[in-house]
């Protein structure tokens, strides 16, 4: 699999270890070269050092060739924009945004882009922990 | 104490790592044997494979098998990779120095440099292959497949978990083709096995009989240069077989990246590789003069003066060291050229040695830069670009400064080399072409290098090679860590 990674912050730079360490064809891209350096030696996929806005940088990237691509930048503004650029004018099969600001993930309804966010996802972990001890307001009926 | 523990560990891993390559670099001993049934009456050449193949098994199995390691999947830092390059490379030297002794054709000394110098595609040989058996000429051709695409690549490629993206570095091989090591491995090994089965068929074609096909086109292709003939390719005497080798030693003097682009049909990102510009202008430059000055005054007519300065001129670059005749006939204008070339070398990512084209297209280019930022004004902004593989490359000075102090290192080797010969009591220009030629894993010679060779200019040469091809610092890195560890080891038992 073909997998472009836009923003190396934490999450990227995790999610391209991962990935490159299954044996998947890896590239990241982000606007610092410094950020490069949280990506550990189990990645062997490429970087690119640009602004993932600028369709030059997203081409050099080969984003057409692309089966996947995940923006974790940490400007919903961009992620937007770039998850919309590789869905609709590349048509990447699948694309994964993670979203900063829970109140935004509305940009992205009615879209086939998939959507991640780090608050909810810790949000609804805290209330299957709670529910499953059985805690306060919160008990099993209430997690469907 | 706990760095002591963490120490230990990591130790244990890369024993286990060695093992795995041991392991496998012992399944080569095996490969050569694929041609007995063909020469049925070199049999009793096998045991000569047999017992070196089992014995590295062995060894490695139970490197592998029997170190104690704790964690699954731990990756490896570009040092530890350098120590398992360095000491994965002796061993299957030595390893493959053993079917030249134990068939009693060349004592110790002999039989490890014609390993390293099959090892390190060099191509300086000690071996009469007038006389030798089949399978030891199909062996010494193996050994510079492998070695030119290089230990680690073809182990990455196949049996070898990808996790060491530090040992990939550590091989001098650094140019990746795909975003993946494993991928981009098994593509190298791909594109390296195609032209080499082309050039196979190419010699045939030519005329040449399978037999010694298989074996140049290796040679070639590796940039390696063992040849099965005593005169190399002058012995066939034939324009389209010199035709075909100019080819195959310049394809293999290319980087893999930049093939990859080309065979994706990128033309203009070829054309624009600094390394392919340059090695076009050092031809340019150098094949006119050197015909002029030089081989002018061997041949007669221009189609043989023409012929033999192509040739030369290629095969000195590429690092590949086929030849048509010797060099005694050759004045010290010709000589002195041909020592250049086999010092600047082919380009980094290709299976050829010397500085490499990438150093010095930098270095000059960084002069130009140099000269053209004196009349800017004085805040201009400059970004300064060059080609590599598909890539535009953004030039810090880092760069630049990496290839000057390789270079100075280069060259600092080469003169100490050079004045061992000379304490031998061979003259300057013999001197300097025969270690020119050896730690530029090139394997021209002037008749230094022969059996009867002193046994220091052997092992000289010998170490030459082994610097040349694995590019000296990761030798130097691995070697320091060693130490370093091995002292805190001890000063803190």
């Amino acid at each position: 699999m073909y997998v472009v990674i836009i923003g190396c912050g934490k999450t990227g730079s995790a999610i391209a270890d991962l990935l490159s360490k299954n044996g998947e064809n890896v590239v990241v891209i982000d606007k610092k070269s410094i950020s490069f350096e949280k990506l550990s030696p189990d990645f062997t996929g490429f970087t690119i050092n640009g602004d993932a806005t600028e369709l030059s940088i997203l081409l050099e990237s080969k984003i057409d060739k692309a089966d996947m691509v995940i923006v974790t930048t940490e400007i919903d503004s961009v992620n937007s924009m770039v998850s919309q650029i590789a869905k609709y004018i590349y048509e990447v099969p699948k694309v994964i945004v993670k979203i900063n600001e829970p109140d935004k993930a509305i940009i992205y309804r009615n879209t086939d882009i998939m959507t991640l966010s780090p608050t909810d996802l810790f949000i609804d972990k805290l209330r299957y922990r709670l529910a499953k001890e059985g805690s306060g307001t919160l008990n099993e009926e209430s997690l469907s | 104490m706990r760095y002591i523990e963490i120490l230990k560990e990591r130790y244990q891993l890369l024993t286990k790592y060695i093992g795995i390559l041991i392991m496998a670099s012992s399944m080569f001993l095996l490969l050569p044997l694929l041609s007995l049934p063909f020469y049925p009456k070199e049999v009793k050449y096998s045991y000569a494979f047999f017992v070196p193949a089992i014995i590295m098994f062995t060894i490695g199995f139970i490197a592998w098998k029997y170190t104690k390691h704790n964690r699954e999947e731990v990756s490896l830092s570009l040092k530890e990779g350098g120590i398992i390059v360095l000491i994965s490379w002796i061993v299957t030297v030595i390893s493959s120095a053993i079917p030249f002794m134990m068939i009693d054709m060349l004592n110790l000394t002999q039989a490890i440099f014609e390993s390293m110098s099959g090892w390190t595609t060099t191509g300086l040989s000690v071996v009469d292959v007038t006389e030798a058996p089949k399978v030891i000429l199909l062996w010494r051709s193996i050994m510079q497949f492998f070695g030119g695409a290089g230990l680690v690549v073809v182990m990455l490629s196949s049996v070898l978990h990808p996790y060491g993206f530090g040992l990939y570095n550590a091989e001098g091989r650094s140019d990746q083709l795909l975003p993946h090591v494993k991928r981009s491995t098994k593509a190298i090994m791909v594109i390296y096995s195609g032209y080499t089965i082309g050039g196979i068929l190419l010699y045939i074609l030519a005329g040449m009989s399978f037999f010694d096909a298989f074996n140049h086109s290796l040679a070639a292709l590796s940039t390696g240069g063992f040849s099965t003939k005593a005169n190399s390719i002058g012995y066939y005497n034939s324009l389209s077989i010199e035709i075909i080798t100019w080819i195959l030693m310049l394809i293999g003097t290319t980087n893999f990246a930049t093939h990859f682009a080309l065979l994706k049909g990128n033309f203009k990102v070829f054309f624009k590789n600094g390394e392919i510009r340059l090695l076009m202008l050092l031809n340019a430059f150098f094949i006119p003069i050197l015909m002029y000055f030089s081989v002018n005054n061997i041949y007669d007519t221009l189609p043989q003066v023409v012929r033999r300065t192509i040739f030369e001129t290629i095969t000195a670059i590429s690092t590949t060291g086929f030849s048509l005749d010797t060099f005694n006939s050759w004045n010290l204008f010709g000589i002195l050229i041909i020592i250049i070339l086999m010092l600047i070398g082919g380009g980094t990512g290709s299976t050829a040695g010397g500085i490499k084209l990438y150093r010095i297209y930098i270095i000059f280019k960084s002069i130009y830069w140099e000269i053209k930022g004196y009349f800017l004004p004085e805040d201009a902004v400059r970004k300064n670009f060059i080609w590599r593989g598909e890539k535009k490359l953004a030039l810090k000075s880092d760069f630049v400064m990496e290839a000057a102090n390789y270079v100075v290192l280069y060259i600092s080797t080469y003169f100490l080399g050079v004045l061992i010969f000379l304490s031998q009591g061979y003259n300057l220009s013999d001197s300097m072409f025969e270690f020119a030629s050896a730690l530029g894993t090139v394997g021209l010679s002037v008749g230094i290098t022969s059996v009867d060779a002193p046994s220091l200019i052997l092992w000289t040469e010998t170490l030459g090679m082994f610097l040349g091809r694995l590019e000296f610092f990761v030798i130097f890195f691995a070697i320091i860590k060693i130490f370093k560890d091995m002292k805190y080891y001890y000063a803190n038992k």
